[in-house]
């Protein structure tokens, strides 16, 4: 399970909780306390650990002094309700269609896994029968081509690239002209590895994206960033229009929770998990499915309907 | 960080006796302040902890206020602890090699993504133009697609040559074989390229160990990056535990002997993986990569972390 590690300690807070014989202020701050640390552990962004805390207490307290309901369950239905908010946002992901040509650009920090995600994400919709290629717009960094090239050769997805051109607007526009001629449904352009801080890097990205007109833009996020996360995120979405977020490496220990803070700063919603480097380790992801499973509480339904 | 920290203690004036409670509130923001720049957790509790302990009960100087004596405080233990008890200076050791008749050996290893080939690019490029040395580069990530033409690429452009036996053969049989070529060719440096992996992943943490045992490199250099968070600490103890339970010899068990971060121009003033990663494995920060050009490689200055992170 990915964040095991938090999903433990969360239900053990909230198995203290179930545990105490009545639930005082002393204990409901304990409870919080501890929840905290647990995030912080997990590289959530510091600031939201404290307004998660603050959101928690203020509703535990508002609705339990009125409606006299169990607190226990109100104090746990509170911090579950925030971690779904803060793993998910209102914004719809887009939707790929069928028959259309869907043109979906990737952008991401350097080595976040933009090139191995592309290729499993081709994979990903290619096995459903989706006519799907690949375009190899990082002409910086050294191999990128060839691993694109080797990557899209082991599942079999027709891709473009141009060892000579430097140029990665260039190749991008011939490569997307290319496969829109030859009326494919999926068109994925992999691109260079960036950061906020290098301006010539974004203003590139922004070019990139002019001449792909992308249905949407990706952003990869590598689940082992600590607390830089957010400011880079939001610097991304800031240039270009970032539609959804992938975050990677999942299988390694990763605390995973400082990826989380993407989803806010670029308001879009994570579509998929990476968990490997092999193309078939990618898991669809839906916010509410994955913070029940992470607390190993099967349907969360069932604690939003009391 | 020290201008909203202070501020709740600026009416204490000189000469007086810090007491737990004085401290705790100051010594809470510090912790927090620390995490927001990306301090794991546990590096920043013990720090505070540590500062905590050596206050309480002290005396202000008669001039100086509670502010400025914590603040001091923080300055030299964090300093303290970035400024290396042994200090390596690569060039130097490669250079005594040389002198010795020997090919002085460096493997870079660390979890997927964070920046060895193109670090191990740029301290190919220094030992080469600072040191005149004639630099190998080994080619032992044989899994990742494309890893091999990446070194080819860098090979080419620093005219440095490349060993390498393309994909899916035995890293350590290759680094082996390189060290050996370089014997008998001439070569005063070997630098080894490693596949990235998670530190949890056994398989791939005993091939790794395997590596580094059978070819007992002069330096084995564990590369994070700046953005890394809290993974930061399980990334390099794990590392180092694998190598050590792996070693050769077993009486002279062989860690990580220092430490390269990437990616110190894409955190701004987040740069706490630095002291977390020291304050771990004791170990110097040998180089710093601060971009993606083969200049962009320097040394650490204690100093100027703690500044950043402080300021
Ligand atoms: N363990 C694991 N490794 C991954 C995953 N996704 C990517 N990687 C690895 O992370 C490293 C970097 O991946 P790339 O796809 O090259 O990253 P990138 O964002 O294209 O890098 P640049 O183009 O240099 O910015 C490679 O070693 C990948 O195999 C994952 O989900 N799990
Ligand atoms: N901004 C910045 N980018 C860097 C730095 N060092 C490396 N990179 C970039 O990070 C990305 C990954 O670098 P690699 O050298 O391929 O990383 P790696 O650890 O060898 O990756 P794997 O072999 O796939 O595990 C590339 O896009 C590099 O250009 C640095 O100091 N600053
Ligand atoms: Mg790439
Ligand atoms: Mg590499």
């Amino acid at each position: 399970m990915v964040l095991g590690e938090l999903g433990q300690r969360i239900t053990a807070s909230f198995r203290r909780l179930n545990q105490a014989p009545i639930i005082d202020d002393d204990l409901l701050d304990e409870v919080l306390k501890e929840i905290a640390a647990a995030l912080l552990h997990a590289d959530v962004n510091v600031r939201y650990v404290s307004e998660l805390r603050s959101n928690v207490k203020k509703r535990v307290l508002l609705e339990s002094d009125a409606s006299g309901v169990n607190k226990r369950k109100l104090i746990q239905k509170a911090v579950v309700e925030e971690l779904v908010r803060l793993v998910s946002t209102d914004r719809k992901p887009y939707k790929l269609e069928k028959g259309k040509c869907n043109i979906i650009m990737f952008v991401g920090l350097q080595g976040s896994g933009k090139t191995t995600t592309c290729t499993k994400y081709a994979h990903h919709y290619n096995r459903k029968g989706w006519k799907t290629a690949l375009v190899c717009a990082d002409t910086f960094r050294a191999g990128a081509f060839d691993q694109l090239k080797q990557n899209a050769s082991k599942v079999r997805i027709p891709f473009y690239g141009d060892y000579n051109e430097t140029d990665p607007v260039k190749i991008a526009e011939e490569g997307v002209e290319l496969f829109k001629k030859e009326k494919y449904d999926l068109i994925i352009v992999d691109t260079s590895g960036r950061h906020k801080q290098e301006a010539a890097l974004f203003d590139e990205m922004q070019q990139v994206a002019e001449v792909v007109a992308p249905n949407d833009i990706i952003f990869i996020m590598d689940s082992h960033i600590g607390q830089a996360c957010f400011d880079q995120a939001k610097a991304f979405r800031e240039v270009v229009d970032i539609g959804s977020v992938i975050i990677t490496k999942l299988d390694g220990h990763a605390k995973g929770g400082g990826a989380l803070s993407a989803v806010s700063a670029t308001n879009s919603p994570i579509i998929f998990l990476g968990t490997g480097e092999h193309f078939d380790e990618f898991q669809p992801f839906d916010a509410q499915s994955f913070v029940s499973r992470l607390l190993g509480m099967g349907d969360l339904k069932g604690l939003f309907q009391t | 960080l020290f201008k909203s920290l202070t501020r709740g203690v600026k009416n204490i004036t000189g000469g007086a006796v810090l007491t737990e409670e004085d401290l705790e509130p100051i010594l809470k923001k510090f912790k927090t302040e620390l995490m927001t720049r990306n301090v794991a957790a546990e590096v920043a509790d013990k720090l505070s902890e540590s500062v905590r302990r050596s206050l309480v009960g002290k005396t202000t100087g008669r001039f100086t206020s509670m502010a400025s004596t914590v603040k001091q405080a923080l300055k030299e233990s964090m300093e303290t602890l970035l400024t290396p008890k042994k200090s390596i200076d690569v060039l130097r050791a490669a250079l005594a090699a040389k002198n010795a008749g020997r090919v002085y050996t460096i493997v870079f290893l660390g979890v997927n993504g964070v920046g060895k080939s193109t670090n191990l690019a740029k301290v190919a490029y220094y030992l080469k133009h600072k040191g005149g040395l004639d630099v190998l580069i080994c080619a032992c990530d044989t899994f990742r697609a494309g890893a091999v033409e990446q070194l080819k690429t860098h090979s080419r452009c620093l005219d440095v040559p490349l060993f390498e036996r393309g994909y899916g053969k035995d890293p350590a049989e290759i680094a082996k074989n390189a060290i050996a070529h370089a014997k008998s060719n001439g070569h005063d440096v070997v630098l080894v390229d490693t596949a990235g992996r998670m530190q949890d992943n056994e398989p791939l943490m005993r091939a790794l160990a395997k590596l580094v045992a059978i070819n007992s490199p002069d330096l084995v250099l564990f590369v994070g990056e700046a953005l890394v968070g809290n993974d930061a600490i399980d990334q390099v103890t794990k590392f180092n535990r694998s190598l050590v339970d792996l070693s050769a010899d077993p009486r002279n068990p062989r860690g990580i002997d220092g430490m390269l971060l990437t990616k110190y121009d894409t955190v701004d003033d987040k740069v706490g993986a630095a002291l977390s990663m020291v304050y771990v494995t004791g170990q110097p920060v040998v180089f710093v990569g601060t971009g993606q050009k083969y200049t962009h490689l320097r040394k650490m200055q204690a100093k100027e972390v703690v500044k950043t992170l402080l300021g």
